[in-house]
């Protein structure tokens, strides 16, 4: 039973260290394929899912999680975690609408997007510079933002009206493209320039560098607590831009906007393959994560379940990708400093008959 | 990389495909009644008002004191927190409204309507609510699809979009946030499918959209409450010059908040001129963390602290009593929004003086009935009120069991 077994694991490790194998590309582009199924699945029986209505509404929907997952993702991959997203979007939200009354969008929003910025930069200097664990510094900034949220509005949701916030409102959230609402595009922007400097930038490659390894990326000449700082200024900036647009198109900011917004971009993360440990992961994976969560939330309202059937399947993903991953890591900790095929030939060796 | 980019392309490719050649979301209509004069005949006969609530009251009544509707002041929110007419753009939601792009009825009855609901939460009242909506749905053998998004904004929002996309009959629902209703109401308005908005009042902006609003009227039923808390603190107390008191809140943002202390504070202001505000907090509806608010109260007001107006009679009033009973303070009279089963316990057992009656049922019951008079072509008010009544020790009995 156990040679069966030794041999089954040597197997799926030479499949996957073979990067041309099927199970090493589902293995890789696993997130891509989870949002093709649940995409067929709900197209197929989801009454009323595979319409430009619906789907208009998912990609509207997303666009708030997936200008936050942007930023986010960069913090994960350099080995960090950002728990004040949700918070940093609803102060920015808050801000800039509680400003609108008086200046007006145009200085409302860079300001509320420099306060997203800020807070970043204080959470990036405490992680960096402090050396405090990220996980308690930004805690601490999300109950530090949830107070000044509090003393801004009184208490009470901030709301706008009259005939200019609605044309603004309606504009945002109307299609000018079929199934593209304004703030569809600008999400599909932001996602394809986070997508190129990540990728194809040396300051992107730095990100995984720093999540990879920050000695190795000292030693080789990366100033690492700019990265950091800069990941959290990213990830801060995005997630006030998020709240700001989902706020100017609801013409309203509740006290609680952002709160949602922490577990779900943390799974859909998670999900996409970033690794919590850093050095891993990528913008389009977190982004079509989003969707697929997104798609699969849909479904199940659409088949008529509660939101109870919503978090636990939602949850139910997240454990089982994080039980994939843990898999994943003892097995590839398990073969570190072994090459493949020295193993192949020691194996052979032991199966020579001894003479 | 280039594999990447081939797959979210072919994904964004996939949807922009499905999208175009299935493009009917939005613009069907829902099941029409086979003959609409007999439907109507039909829906007409249903009587409803046999149904019973689980504590054995009528399950659909409304109230009898029709609101007498002031003149409006030229700047309600420049009159101070005190008057009661500050609140006027809260309280009276919905009296004084230009109607906007409200649908005809259909006057072709209720029965086979396809209604969604979408409420504010899961909760034991949100239960009871939906069990008395489900009571009259079945009734009419209307359709009922309840959506709940866990008090959460943005699914409220996508559910309300869902909705529309499933174009039922009719859409019911409970606002999570007076100020945020306004765009959420228009998005339906646009869309031409009916609704009614209940349970919690939108601001006045917001009901121009709808066809109508159900539920407490919680100002009415806080002042009334006001009004017995003030006459039990002065019983207490006999010929005391001041007599001091806080409030536990309702959580910021939603009418309730309001309601629940601003409407028996300017309530107060009028009727026991010697009722001194202490003190307000939200502490959100853990029991422990009443309790801890509760116990600070008592060591910084000591004696001067007479009495206790709660936003809801069960974990915020569990917390109370519990921090009142650690200090031996039983001269605190306590009053609390709500009908649960710990609060009428409570009552019962003379910790709680007194309670709101506020029939969760009745609330999802009503809303359904309305939406179904609706289809019948009942010329609708406003607003429809349900009924108020202050819970005691003499009548508690009367409300077993508890519906939640």
């Amino acid at each position: 039973m156990q040679r069966l077994y030794g041999a089954w694991d040597e197997m799926i490790r030479k499949k996957l260290s073979d990067k041309n194998s099927l199970l090493s590309l589902g293995d890789r582009f696993r997130i891509y394929i989870l949002f093709g199924v649940i995409f067929l699945f709900m197209s197929l029986f989801a009454p009323r899912f595979f319409n430009t209505y619906n789907l208009t509404t998912i990609l509207r929907t997303v666009s708030m999680n997936v200008t936050i997952a942007l930023g986010f993702t960069i913090v994960m991959i350099c080995g960090e975690m950002d728990l004040s997203i949700g918070r940093t979007a609803t102060f920015a939200a808050v801000i800039a609408l509680t400003l609108q009354k008086h200046l007006g969008y145009g200085l409302s929003i860079p300001i509320a997007v420099l306060a997203g910025a800020l807070v970043g930069l204080f959470n990036g200097v405490l992680v960096a510079k402090v050396k405090i664990n990220s996980f308690i510094v930004t805690i601490g900034t999300m109950t530090i933002l949830q107070g000044a949220t509090y003393t801004i509005t009184g208490g009470n949701s901030v709301s706008l009206s009259g005939d200019t916030v609605f044309a603004i409102s309606d504009f945002l959230a109307k299609p000018i493209l079929p199934m593209l609402p304004p703030r569809v595009i600008l999400t599909i922007l932001f996602v394809i320039m986070f997508h190129l400097f990540v990728s194809n930038s040396q300051w992107g490659r730095n990100f995984y560098m720093v999540g990879g390894n920050r000695t190795t990326a000292w030693l080789a000449g990366i100033n690492t607590d700019r990265v950091t700082i800069t990941a959290f200024v990213l990830s801060s900036t995005m997630a006030a831009v998020g709240g700001i647009l989902f706020a100017m198109e609801s013409s309203a900011a509740t006290l609680n906007m952002g709160d949602n917004s922490l577990m779900y971009v943390v799974s859909a993360t998670i999900i996409g393959g970033t690794a919590m440990s850093g050095g891993k992961g990528g913008i389009l994976k977190s982004v079509i994560a989003v969707l697929s969560l997104e798609m699969l939330y849909t479904g199940t309202i659409l088949f008529g379940f509660g939101n109870e059937v919503k978090i636990f399947i939602s949850g139910l993903i997240l454990a089982l990708v994080v039980l994939y991953e843990a898999y994943a890591s003892y097995k590839h900790e398990k073969t570190i400093g072994q090459r493949a095929e020295l193993l192949d030939e020691l194996a052979q060796m032991a199966a020579r008959p001894k003479v | 990389m280039r594999k990447q980019v081939t797959f979210v392309l072919l994904a964004m490719v996939m949807l922009c495909i499905g999208g175009l050649l299935f493009a009917q979301g939005g613009k069907a209509s829902g099941p029409s009644a086979g003959d609409p004069a007999a439907n109507l005949e039909a829906s007409l006969k249903v009587d409803s008002s046999v149904l019973k609530a689980a504590d054995g009251q009528q399950l659909l009544r409304l109230s009898k004191e029709l609101s007498k509707v002031p003149a409006r002041p030229a700047n309600p929110s420049a009159l101070p927190e005190s008057n009661p007419l500050h609140w006027y753009d809260m309280e009276y939601a919905g009296w004084n409204v230009k109607k906007s792009n409200i649908p005809v009825s259909p006057k072709d009855g209720a029965i086979g309507k396809r209604v969604v609901m979408i409420v504010h939460g899961d909760h034991p009242w949100t239960t009871a609510c939906t069990n008395g909506a489900k009571k009259v749905a079945d009734a009419y053998s209307i359709d009922l699809k309840i959506l709940s998004p866990n008090w959460d904004l943005a699914v409220q929002n996508q559910m309300i979009d869902q909705s529309i996309n499933e174009r039922p009959d009719m859409i019911l629902l409970i606002p999570l946030d007076a100020t945020t209703a306004i765009q959420q109401a228009r998005r339906i308005n646009q869309s031409g499918i009916p609704f009614i908005f209940f349970n919690t009042l939108p601001t006045a902006e917001a009901m121009n959209y709808a066809i109508t609003w159900t539920g407490p009227d919680d100002f009415g039923q806080m002042r009334k409450l006001a009004k017995v808390f003030a006459d039990e603190m002065r019983a207490r107390n006999p010929g005391a010059k001041e007599l001091g008191i806080a409030y536990v809140q309702h959580a910021p943002g939603g009418s309730p908040y309001f309601a629940r202390s601003y409407g028996p504070l300017s309530e107060l202001a009028g009727y026991a001129p010697e009722v001194v505000t202490l003190d307000m907090q939200a502490p959100g509806f853990e029991a422990d963390r009443t309790m801890q608010l509760v116990s600070d109260w008592l060591t910084r007001f000591g004696p001067r602290l007479k009495g206790i107006f709660a936003a809801d009679d069960s974990a915020q009033a569990l917390g109370i009593i519990e921090a009142l009973k650690k200090a031996g303070r039983t001269d605190i009279v306590v009053v609390a929004a709500g009908n649960s089963k710990i609060g009428m316990d409570m009552v019962s057992d003379g910790s709680l003086f007194a309670i709101t009656y506020q029939t969760a049922e009745g609330d999802g019951a009503l809303a359904v009935q309305t939406a179904a008079d609706w289809f019948n072509g009942t010329e609708l008010p406003n607003r429809r009120d349900l009924p108020q009544h202050m819970i005691t020790k003499s009548d508690v009995a009367d409300f077993y069991p508890p519906q939640w």
